[in-house]
């Protein structure tokens, strides 16, 4: 009978792995109970406990997690990548482009991902690890997924867990930190929205410049802006509808259920249950609120040598956390005053704040790692 | 705060082989992704304005050519 008890048996060699049920019912919770990234978090939460069942095939060498794992994130980052399309073709340029200063607070809100390189690097983790925590700021799930990997870090899957669950807390971290760092003064500005139409052939340009300029400078940023515009570029030709439309919806889907369930592989308990976890959730939450405060204050910076005055909640749409800072910024304006509605000025910070990510994500890859 | 963190054997902190890079790398990202973002800010706005002109210049020769079209009928 002691075939029918093999699993128990390696259960009491292993019990870290109840620890992982736990935590994959809590993604599943999650997901289910409180809408969080129900996309992400249910397949992962799911994968936890598929990988952390005593003698679980699914992640032995040609198991059918281990195998996605090595082919659609070790061997390319395909899939991060290929879900950039996805998110290209879901985004509107079109209130960037209306007021293109906008950007700057989308650069401005990374400022957490290097102070948190630093903070990282100072608690002792290496630099590959402290990049990747940093990049947890980045609001931005496929970026730090892609630099994790790309860096080799040690811990893939608490940086993904971390970066999946902080995203779904935007709203609960961004208003307090934004607060914190406006008067009451600040918040009531007002800001006029001139609906200027874009004209097709700048909403065509747009994609092609901002890859060419990334390219330029930030070569390694290429992979993941060059998806995003390609995405981006099927959106706005015309002439692939329904194409654009796949992408924004059954492609995206699927690749971000597989991408979940994939990153389970790293959640194998030997591998997630450590100490530094713990500090990785406190340095992930660290670079969030250091982002907003970047964004706050740059718009602060701004308004000293500009006539027309912005309001500094915009700096907090200018992580990339789309469309969720837009929403968590226009909820607070018409909080403070029913009258002011700054959505579509936040959503132009917010999607500068998706190209930023991404160009950021390359430079971290390309100064620190050059090699690679 | 230290003797804590020494508790987690995998991490050496403080160690100024890391940290230096990492300041170092402040400063060029943030420096990195302002010139990014310059450059395409300066990109877009000269491609808007081309677009403008060159939709100007069209309305002109249209206006133009509707004008002379009545002369050439009569």
């Amino acid at each position: 009978m002691d075939f029918l008890l093999k699993g128990f048996q390696a259960i009491g060699d292993n019990p870290k792995m109840i620890a992982m049920w736990i935590i994959g019912g809590l993604l599943i919770y999650l997901a289910i109970k409180k809408d969080m990234e129900p996309a992400l978090l249910l397949p992962m939460g799911f994968g936890a406990i598929l990988v952390n069942l005593p003698l679980s095939p699914v992640v032995d060498e040609h198991g059918i997690i281990a195998s996605l794992f090595q082919v659609g994130i070790a061997a390319s980052e395909a899939m991060p990548l290929l879900l950039f399309i996805g998110i290209g073709c879901m985004i509107d340029f079109g209130p960037l482009l209306t007021n293109p200063k906008l950007f700057i607070l989308g650069g401005a809100a990374q400022l957490g991902i290097f102070i948190t390189i630093i903070l990282a690097a100072m608690i002792g983790f290496p630099l590959n690890d402290a990049a990747s925590i940093g990049i947890i700021g980045a609001a931005d799930g496929p970026t730090a997924i892609l630099v994790a990997q790309k860096v080799m870090s040690n811990y893939l899957g608490p940086i993904m867990v971390v970066a999946y669950s902080y995203m779904a807390l935007v709203p609960i971290v961004q208003p307090a930190v934004v607060k914190l760092c406006t008067t009451k003064k600040e918040r009531l500005i007002k800001m006029k929205y001139s609906a200027k139409q874009i004209p097709k052939l700048m909403r065509i340009l747009f994609p092609i410049i901002v890859t060419i300029c990334s390219g330029l400078i930030a070569p390694d940023s290429l992979s993941l802006v060059g998806m995003l515009m390609f995405g981006n570029l099927i959106r706005e030709c015309g002439v692939l509808k329904s194409l654009s439309e796949t992408a924004q919806t059954t492609f995206s889907n699927i690749i971000t259920l597989l991408l979940g369930i994939t990153i389970a592989f790293q959640m194998q308990a030997d591998q997630f249950l450590q100490l530094e976890t713990l500090i990785i959730m406190v340095l992930g939450l660290f670079a969030f609120v250091f982002d907003t405060v970047g964004g706050v204050m740059c718009a602060k910076l701004m308004n000293l040598f500009s006539k027309e005055k912005i309001n500094p909640m915009l700096g907090a749409a200018g992580i990339s956390a789309f469309p969720m800072a837009a929403r968590v910024v226009e909820k607070m304006s018409i909080k403070e005053d029913p009258s002011n509605h700054l959505l579509m000025h936040a959503v132009g910070a917010n999607v500068s704040g998706q190209i930023a990510s991404a160009i950021v994500g390359g430079l971290i890859i390309g100064i620190l790692f050059p090699g690679l | 705060m230290l003797h804590l963190l020494l508790a987690f054997e995998n991490l050496n902190p403080m160690n100024w082989e890391v940290i230096k890079p990492a300041l170092n790398f402040l400063w060029q990202g943030l420096l990195a992704i302002f010139v990014v973002i310059g450059l395409i800010i300066l990109a877009v706005k000269l491609t808007a304005f081309c677009i403008n002109k060159a939709t100007e210049a069209k309305k002109r020769r249209e206006e133009a050519q509707n004008a002379e079209t009545p002369e050439s009928d009569s």
